[in-house]
């Protein structure tokens, strides 16, 4: 066999479309234009991933400050960490299409993330998630994440139904 | 005794004054060489050579207008003086006049001038006119002066060549060989190889495939280019029906290139296997499969003989397919799509696409397979011109993997088809923004938003790929100096649609005429639709001529490989090069513009004809200040859209309005028209578009019995084979000619009777008066 069907790479000026297209259809949240851009920034882990060649996935996180708490979505996506020493990793999307499940795309890049959190001698992933959604809070539990505390009307302007938010941690 | 020809010591003043000059003019001192003539001619004014050289001068310093005049007046005050003559030559030259400058320099060479390089610059100037019967001698006549280059030598063959003279072409090739044999040296090996060929090529073309042969494997240790050899071999082979030895030589150009389709056919043909049994066919091929497994004619070629009706037909058809949707080779469909022809087949390998759909491709655990059996089933639907399934495939196909590029365009394209014009450049729009540095999906968005009149999106869209000037907004300008012409010719025909959906805007409007009390804004509404029409008008005609232009281009610049090509040594491709010239103007994006400009100019000439008065655009009365702030405005948005449209630096007429000018004032505008489709006689003569528009043209001038002719053009394109089809416009035309002419009290009598005559023996059904009726399909 010759390269694994399961590949990462970077993202450019020229693919950013790809991951928005990928995190439109298959997250129930919104990202600015920003947000996109400042994907390309170098301090950002940001990986596509690609199965058979074709992307399907993709993450974005970055460096962040446990103790700054936010309370909702929006602020958590504008944050950027200036003045703190950055403690943690915090995952802002992961997402893989929904035609690509259960591949172990998703695993990938979530150990690429992991990788790189201990590259930056930091010891923690943080992320939100829905708290309606079972289905990724059991795929971040699968995976070593601790429940954490529970995010009042953390989603509230993007207008999900249940707008609460729970906080999940894993100890790398 | 000889005479000596030295300049005599009693030369008159003015005789080395002009000596003086040419010095100068040679040493590019154009404005002393100027002025030295300028003092000759005011003691005689009707000294020639100083009157030619003041043309060139002129010319030269940039005073264009005041060049021609003296040029003419010198030629005819001293028509037989060479250096007069090479004077005109020169300048003509220089103006890309090649007939007028090889009338002169040849009339130089004629006339005794002793410089022979005239020669070389005549033989450029004869082949770039196509003057070949002349060629042959100045090439000849420069050879005896210059015997010592291989590329004279070479020149001289190649004009025999061009005449058609076989065997003097070769002998002069052989002569130089023989002469040269022995002081060859590595670094003349390619051109050695490449004339050796040449020869070969013309022994060849003669017809004498035997002496071609035995020649060929003479000069095989000269021969570099190995696969000419080769493909040069297994030819004459066959031709001299030696099958079973070209067979060998197929064999060993499909281990070079087991790519080649041609190659497996040939070898087809050599082994005489063509007309054998499927199954021995196919042993064939599973051979040749096995041998290069990474080529795809082998597997793909079975297929096109294999009779759908045979169940092999199925077998080999899923082998084929059911791997490449396996692997998701996009190009699967593309791969498959000659077979469709047969309706049978299509339907074969409908079943099979359809079955392996809904059951392994369904099932499999990897996503992509399902993916690309969809992706190939939207296309195949598109193909039937079934939309409605087309874009059900295409849209769960999109749903699934909304990430991969090749789906949009799909999606667009049935769109498209559906006539949603504007939608469908959305649609790759927004797969172009997947990837921005994919450059096909890039080109087909900017075709998609040109063909939705969304010309400037368009321009900016491919101005990603060009480079940006300086202070440039877009990249229009380099795409007009990178000779895009494809993109040229789509924004002439937007901008054309354009000025036409202004026009029946502007009907629209005068037809409601203005609501009471509205009269002024429906004034001003009439005048900025008027204004559009002629803005988008004059940018269609605009871009309609850079084309031409172009085309200009590319037949001029073959000028620079008269000389080049003999220096390098590669006579063949040059040849090729002047037969691709020769058939330039029947390339298809250029008769597209030649049709949007013939209507262009009927347009024009029609409404020259009708004497349709246009009424002036009035100009309103406003306060003041309002209206210096319109204007203002106006001076604005014009500026912003030149800048946009500009197609070249400080272009003086942007927007081609004195094009447009130009082209109406015109009193011959059918004339230039048939100037721009003269070259069609030759090159387009098996084109619908060359006959139609002629007859158009030869009906406005009164030229009856060309428009017969050009009518019986037209039938035999639309009857190919023989056959007898009876075609509407054909018995239009008949008619339409016949009345045209009888009504034209202009035209002779004789002239008359010989169209109607002429229409009765090509269209004997135009006697029964019934033409109409039988002409209908």
């Amino acid at each position: 066999m010759g390269r694994d069907i399961i590949s990462l790479d970077d993202i450019t000026p020229n693919n950013i479309g790809v991951l928005q297209k990928i995190n439109e259809v298959s997250l129930p949240t919104t990202y600015s234009e920003q947000w996109y851009k400042d994907s390309l920034a170098s301090d950002q882990i940001v990986k596509l991933s690609f199965y058979s060649e074709l992307p399907v996935g993709g993450i974005k996180a970055k460096s962040f400050n446990s103790s700054s708490t936010t309370n909702t979505y929006e602020t958590t996506q504008q944050l950027q960490i200036k003045d703190q020493i950055p403690n943690a990793v915090y995952i802002e999307s992961l997402a893989v299409l929904e035609a690509y499940r259960g591949l172990g795309i998703g695993s990938k890049l979530l150990e690429y993330a992991i990788e790189e959190t201990k590259k930056r001698f930091v010891h923690e992933i943080i992320l939100h998630a829905h708290v309606e959604n079972q289905e990724v809070i059991s795929w971040y539990e699968k995976r070593g994440f601790m429940k954490g505390s529970i995010v009042p009307e953390y989603y509230k302007a993007q207008g999900l139904k249940n707008p609460d938010a729970v906080v999940l941690t894993l100890k790398v | 005794m000889v005479v000596k020809k030295a300049a005599p010591i009693f030369a008159n003043k003015e005789d080395s004054n002009f000596r003086e000059a040419l010095k100068l003019y040679d040493a590019k001192q154009y404005k002393k060489a100027l002025k030295l003539v300028e003092t000759n001619l005011k003691k005689n004014a009707n000294h020639a050579e100083s009157l030619a050289l003041k043309g060139c001068a002129n010319y030269q310093l940039g005073h264009k207008d005041e060049a021609e005049p003296y040029i003419l007046k010198a030629v005819g005050k001293g028509p037989d003086n060479y250096l007069v003559n090479h004077l005109a030559g020169i300048y003509y030259r220089s103006v890309e006049n090649y007939p007028e400058a090889a009338k002169w320099l040849k009339a130089a060479n004629d006339n005794g001038s002793p410089n022979k390089p005239i020669l070389r610059d005549l033989s450029f100037m004869q082949t770039q006119i196509r003057d070949y019967k002349n060629l042959k001698d100045s090439r000849q006549q420069f050879l005896e002066h210059q015997p010592g280059y291989r590329a004279n030598w070479t020149a001289v063959a190649i004009a025999h060549h061009l005449n058609k003279d076989y065997a003097s072409a070769v002998s002069t090739l052989t002569k130089i060989e023989g002469i040269i044999k022995d002081h060859l040296t590595d670094a003349d090996a390619y051109e050695q190889s490449e004339c050796v060929l040449y020869k070969n090529s013309i022994i060849a073309e003669a017809g004498d495939y035997a002496q071609a042969l035995k020649v060929l494997d003479e000069d095989e240790d000269q021969i570099r280019d190995q696969l000419s050899f080769l493909e040069y071999k297994a030819k004459y082979l066959m031709l001299l029906g030696s099958k079973k030895e070209a067979s060998l030589i197929y064999r060993t150009l499909l281990k070079r290139n087991p790519d080649n389709m041609h190659y497996y056919n040939l070898l087809e043909a050599s082994l005489e296997t063509l007309d054998k049994p499927i199954e021995f066919r196919l042993k064939l091929y599973e051979r040749l499969a096995s041998f290069y497994p990474r080529s795809d004619p082998p597997k793909f070629l079975p297929l096109t003989f294999v009779p759908a009706s045979s169940p092999l037909f199925e077998a080999k058809a899923r082998e084929y397919i059911i791997p490449q949707l396996t692997k998701g080779v996009p190009a699967t469909f593309v791969n498959v799509k000659p077979l469709y022809k047969d309706q049978k087949k299509l339907k074969v390998i409908e079943s099979i696409v359809v079955d392996f759909y809904n059951k392994e491709a369904s099932e499999s655990s990897n996503p992509t397979i399902k993916l690309w059996t969809t992706y190939f089933l939207a296309q195949h639907y598109l193909y039937l011109n079934n939309l409605t399934k087309a874009s059900e495939h295409i849209d769960a196909a999109l749903k699934h993997s909304p990430t991969l590029v090749e789906l949009y365009i799909i999606k667009a394209r049935i769109l498209k088809h559906e006539g949603k014009i504007l939608e469908a450049s959305e649609v790759m729009d927004q797969g172009r923004k997947l990837d921005l540095q994919d450059r096909f999906i890039n080109s087909k968005t900017t075709k998609y938003l040109l063909r939705a009149n969304k010309v400037n999106e368009a321009i900016d869209c491919i101005s990603l790929f060009t480079k940006l000037d300086e202070d440039a907004v877009n990249g229009c300008k380099d795409l007009h100096v990178m000779q895009c012409n494809w993109v040229l010719v789509e924004s002439a025909e937007a901008y054309s649609r354009m000025y036409k959906d202004f026009e029946v805007k502007l009907e629209e409007l005068r037809k409601a005429g203005p609501a009471e009390g509205e009269e002024e804004s429906f004034k001003e509404l009439e005048n900025d639709l008027i204004e559009n029409i002629e803005i988008y008008k004059g940018l269609s005609l605009k871009r309609f001529q850079a084309v031409v232009k172009i085309f200009k281009i590319f037949f001029n610049d073959q000028y620079d490989f008269h000389s080049y090509c003999m220096r390098r040594g590669t006579p063949r491709d040059y040849v090729e090069t002047l037969k691709w010239e020769d058939k330039i103007h029947a390339t298809p994006i250029y008769t597209r513009v030649l049709k949007g400009l013939s209507e262009f100019y009927f347009d024009i000439h029609e409404s020259l004809a009708t004497k349709k008065t246009e009424e002036e655009p009035v100009v309103i009365k406003k306060n003041n200040k309002k209206l210096k702030k319109l204007q203002a405005q106006a001076t604005k948005k014009r500026a912003e859209l030149i800048s946009k449209v500009e197609s070249e630096k400080e272009d003086a007429d942007p927007l081609g309005a004195k094009l447009l000018q130009d082209l109406t004032n015109d009193k011959d505008i059918i004339e230039r028209l048939f100037e721009l489709f003269k070259p069609l006689i030759q090159e387009g003569s098996g084109l619908i578009l060359t006959w139609e528009t002629l007859y158009r043209i030869y009906l406005i001038q009164g030229k009856y019995v060309l428009a017969l002719q050009a009518i019986k053009s037209l039938n035999k394109i639309l009857n190919p084979y023989g056959s007898e089809n009876k075609f509407k416009t054909i018995g239009k035309k008949v008619v339409e000619l016949s009345e045209t002419s009888k009504n034209d009290d202009n035209a002779n009598a004789a002239i008359v009777k010989v169209i109607e005559k002429g229409l009765i023996s090509a269209f004997p059904d135009f006697e029964n008066g019934n033409i109409l009726e039988v002409y209908t399909q």
